[in-house]
């Protein structure tokens, strides 16, 4: 750890994933996050930019390189990737929620079970949070009972129950009907605004123009291009051109 | 479901195809020579016997105007007797009574051999039914370990026991292991069923964790819980809903399953049934009532898993 920044908190070196059927997902991405910056990944699907957020809380394992958050090797055998884990949250496409737990019941159950906070604890920030994300009606309804929207900021609030340094998102309104996008992205830009440091995978490029810090385009597996968002935009690199014409 | 039309007649239909079989079975009945004695039933289920209660001692004997309550005050200043809930009076009002003489009868109630059978069978299924869970379960979990041993270990097991008959591993389970290890019948038949029930159960419990969706397993993971954690939180209370219909079969089934192990003189429902004819010679009648009796205890578990299932369905 010769070269790691005091500024940076997430730090991908090289990074490498091979699947057993050996399909190549990443090839050699490196990338530096700093704290509380909000970097947007962008590409087309099959470009392994989801595959990469995963490795960032080993929900994937990678086949070579180094990945440090905060300073500790994720590669490393001795850490133990769950306290990593409870510093960085992570939100799904498909939302994840747990069917059987209210949407108080999901955001209390990880400080409870983990953090071994009394329910009560738990339950009172826990309605805090839902009351953040302007879901103060409907903390004792069940997922099932949740339009995708109030489900994916249930599951912004979940993650954050746990008071995590990173935020990652997986595509998180890919799933929601048009109608509901907004209410999740107001939610995401209020935490971005609040300084969290964020990974976001995501096909809203207005998102990723206006609350973005730095812009990244990943192509069949590899990290083709980062720019800010001014300059991300007007770039004039082949690649990234075909891919925006492709979705604009 | 759509509304089917017609529903008044179609239920008529189904009630009279049901009076139409009873119809059918009464009068098969008639037509072979058999003499149907009921009456000779119920005292294997449940008989009254009088039982008398006598004086422990020479004294004089007080009833109260209502007849409920009787006092014998003894001639030798032992603490008088006092008798309460009876059913026959066999004495008077001051009347001189000595030692051992009747006083009262009250009817006493006899359980008979086939409720001891029923009780018998109940306790197999209790008992067996807890180890199969703990055995099901634990086996369910290895079957989808990532460690090959302990998954190649409940694969040989499971594929071992559903692979061989009840009824001979309740012989290997008593006359070799039983031999072994030197288990009661009782023992020998709990395990046997266990061992058997649990291999099933097993695959259920599998069947029940693959079919929760892969991402619930990660969000639960990601939120920085083990895998412990995120199995016992997250994962299995969403299988035990999931797996609670084909577990009421599997229980069912060793409710009558444990019938078999009265091949190893265990007295339970379907042997005390045998014992009830080779002494009423009424094979028919127990036979009935034998088979009524496992309806009642299929019945009432069915019933409780189907309320269970409706509790849980609260968060669909």
């Amino acid at each position: 750890m010769t070269n790691v920044s005091d500024k940076s908190i997430i730090q991908a070196r090289n990074v490498e994933k091979v699947y057993p059927n050996g399909c190549h997902a990443l090839k050699q991405v490196s990338l530096d996050i700093n704290r509380g910056e909000v970097v947007v990944i962008i590409g087309p699907s099959g470009s392994g930019k989801s595959t990469f957020l995963r490795t960032l809380n080993q929900l994937e394992t990678i086949s070579d390189g180094t990945i440090h958050i905060d300073d500790i090797s994720l590669t490393d055998r001795k850490t133990n990737i769950n306290k990593v884990r409870e510093e960085v949250g992570m939100v799904f496409q498909s939302f994840n929620l747990f069917p059987h737990k209210t949407a108080l019941g999901n955001v209390a159950l990880s400080p409870i079970k983990v953090k071994k906070k009394t329910r009560d604890v738990a339950e009172t920030e826990g309605r805090e949070l839902l009351k953040k994300v302007g879901l103060a009606e409907r903390m004792n309804n069940y997922p099932s009972h949740l339009s995708g929207g109030q489900q994916q900021r249930v599951a912004i609030a979940r993650a954050l129950a746990m008071h995590p340094k990173i935020m990652l998102f997986d595509e998180p309104t890919s799933a929601l009907d048009p109608e509901m996008v907004g209410e999740v992205l107001d939610v995401m830009k209020s935490l971005a605004g609040d300084g969290m440091t964020m990974v976001v995978v995501t096909h809203e490029m207005g998102f990723a123009r206006e609350v973005a810090d730095r812009v990244v385009f990943m192509e069949e597996g590899e990290l083709v291009f980062e720019e800010s968002p001014d300059r991300f935009f007007e770039s004039d690199n082949p690649r990234l051109q075909r891919f925006l014409g492709q979705v604009l | 479901m759509e509304k089917h039309p017609h529903l008044l007649l179609w239920k008529a239909v189904f009630v009279l195809i049901i009076i139409g079989l009873g119809f059918g079975v009464y009068a098969s009945s008639k037509s072979i020579d058999y003499t149907w004695r009921w009456e000779r039933i119920p005292q294997y289920i449940l008989s009254t016997e009088p039982l008398e209660i006598r004086s422990p001692f020479d004294g004089t004997v007080t009833v109260d105007e209502t007849n409920k309550l009787v006092t014998v005050e003894s001639d030798f200043g032992d603490e008088p007797l006092v008798i309460k809930g009876f059913d026959t009076l066999l004495i008077n009002d001051g009347d001189l009574v000595f030692e051992g003489d009747p006083l009262v009868e009250t009817k006493h109630w006899n359980i008979g051999p086939l409720t001891w059978g029923l009780i018998m069978t109940l306790q197999l299924s209790v008992v067996s039914l807890i180890f199969a869970v703990i055995i099901g379960l634990f086996t369910g979990l290895a079957r989808i370990s990532s460690n090959p041993a302990l998954r190649y270990l409940s694969v040989t097991y499971i594929e071992l026991i559903r692979g061989t008959p009840l009824l001979v591993q309740i012989f290997i389970f008593y006359f070799f292991i039983g031999t072994v290890l030197d288990l009661d019948r009782f023992t020998a038949g709990v395990a046997a069923l266990s061992v058997f029930t649990g291999a099933y159960i097993a695959e259920i419990v599998r069947s029940g964790i693959q079919s929760i969706h892969p991402g619930q397993m990660e969000a639960a993971r990601s939120l920085g819980m083990n895998y412990v954690q995120a199995m016992v939180n997250v994962i299995l209370p969403q299988a035990f809903k999931r797996t609670l219909p084909p577990m009421a079969g599997q229980f069912i089934n060793l409710i009558k399953d444990s019938s078999l192990v009265s091949v190893i003189s265990i007295t339970d429902l379907t042997k005390a049934g045998r014992e009830v004819v080779s002494s009423t010679f009424a094979p028919f009648e127990v036979w009935f009532a034998v088979a009524l009796m496992y309806l009642i205890l299929t019945g009432a578990l069915s019933w409780a898993i189907q309320r269970l299932e409706k509790r849980l369905s609260a968060s669909d």
